[in-house]
């Protein structure tokens, strides 16, 4: 047996983390105008004009989302600390639909996940006697409500949007899964899947709960790899976004994505899904859409897009899947998503 | 005694891998790293997310990356 602990000195990262806290506060307060600064006086360019607003937006937003990304980042991954998959898998084992899919619904918000772990959990659940459509519904939350997306919603719109973006995220997977599970795909999956589906058990991993040193420890380890991760998405991201702040004219935005036309919503899924970004690295983009009067629900279904209908993930999953399956699965998802956007956009 | 690290090769498997071979480095000792990259053999041994790392055929690691300390202070066990 491991002991399952990282080694850590929990006094000295204690005393760093405190050290921390107030630097952040400080940082986030100052960002502001800091940015105007080296803007519009360290760089001479004009208040309200294109190349001055654009630049002031890069500057603003790029110490703001990695400030908040790495505070969100921390927070998730404590979180993460006490759910893990094997746990997961034995609670949605033999459940029925229903009440199954929106268990996996709700436990693919915070499991960790990551695409290169798509194909080995897929089957697992599997084996485990976890029914194909509570399956799915866990493998369409767990990237679609992506539980860092839902913290910078959060920290950089307020909870509405966040609450939104989580509640219409749990609909689809739960409904999702449901219609996926009445199809009775299962023999759609590879044939190799379902020989491993036949195949014995073997020894299972016996995992020890971490002591809260190395649960912060984990954390930081965490906002380490994910920040050194991402950042060039955000940055990129962060460009389009100060693009569209500075140049692209409110009215192009509100005409092209705005909730008066009926061809917003498939268009803002069109574009997202091609584009693969991180969550995080949508986040300045989202934001700079919404300040140029883009509908609510057509940036929530382009945003929705991009992070939970991947073309990369759909490859992976590829290898498991026949394309009959892999074709509803993505139609299944797509659909839910457009109906989000004209929800959104009819409602509010 | 013989390490199998589980990964399809992200980032993180290669990383896992690496540091499974820095540990038994440091260890001095006779032991063997194998890299797992198939998926079929990786759900056969019960491997639920990567990247997974087994000692002697126990699964130890899983979903995380573990330091060349901690795969060190297993082999030390």
């Amino acid at each position: 047996m491991s002991d399952g602990s990282v080694q850590a000195s929990p006094f000295r990262r204690g005393g760093w983390l405190l050290l921390a806290l107030p630097l952040w506060v400080f940082l986030y307060a100052v960002n502001h105008a800091v940015s105007e600064w080296i803007a519009f006086r360290l760089l001479g360019l004009t208040p309200k004009s294109h190349l001055g607003e654009a630049v002031a937006f890069l500057f603003y937003d790029t110490p703001k989302v990695l400030l908040l990304l790495t505070l969100v980042v921390f927070i998730v991954t404590f979180i993460q600390t006490f759910v893990n998959p094997t746990r997961v898998r034995d609670a949605l084992s033999k459940r029925r639909p229903g009440l199954g899919n929106a268990l996996a619904s709700l436990f693919g918000i915070v499991t960790p996940f990551c695409s290169c772990s798509a194909v080995p959990l897929f089957i697992g659940f599997l084996r485990a006697g976890v029914p194909l459509g509570v399956t799915f519904s866990f493998l369409v939350a767990a990237p679609m409500i992506n539980e860092v997306a839902l913290g910078m919603l959060f920290a950089m719109f307020g909870w509405k949007i966040a609450a939104l973006y989580a509640g219409t995220g749990l609909a689809i997977a739960f409904t999702s899964g449901l219609i996926l599970g009445q199809l009775k795909m299962e023999r759609h999956l590879e044939g190799w899947v379902q020989d491993a589906l036949k195949g014995p058990s073997l020894g299972e991993l016996e995992e020890e709960t971490p002591t809260l040193p190395a649960r912060i420890e984990l954390s930081v380890q965490g906002v380490k790899e994910i920040v050194g991760k991402v950042w060039p998405y955000i940055l990129a991201g962060i460009a389009v976004g100060a693009f569209i702040h500075g140049y692209v004219p409110e009215s192009f935005m509100a005409g092209l994505l705005g909730k008066n036309h009926w061809y917003s919503v498939p268009l803002a899924v069109l574009i997202g899904v091609p584009l693969y970004s991180n969550a995080a690295g949508v986040m300045p983009i989202v934001e700079a859409l919404l300040g140029k009067g883009a509908a609510l629900g057509s940036t929530l279904a382009f945003m929705m897009a991009v992070i939970g209908l991947s073309l990369p993930e759909t490859i992976i999953l590829s290898k498991v899947m026949r394309p009959r399956l892999i074709a509803t699965f993505v139609s299944v998802v797509a659909l839910g998503i457009l109906l989000v956007g004209y929800l959104f956009n009819a409602i509010l | 005694m013989l390490i199998e690290v589980f990964g399809p090769g992200c980032m993180k498997c290669q990383t896992m891998e690496k540091h499974a071979k820095e540990a038994v480095a440091q260890s001095g000792g006779e032991h063997q790293v194998v890299k797992i990259s198939d998926y079929a053999a990786m759900v056969a041994r019960g491997v639920l997310s990567t990247p997974a790392l087994a000692l002697d055929g126990q699964l130890k690691f899983q979903g995380r990356v573990a330091s060349a300390d901690e795969i060190l202070a297993l082999l030390k066990g």
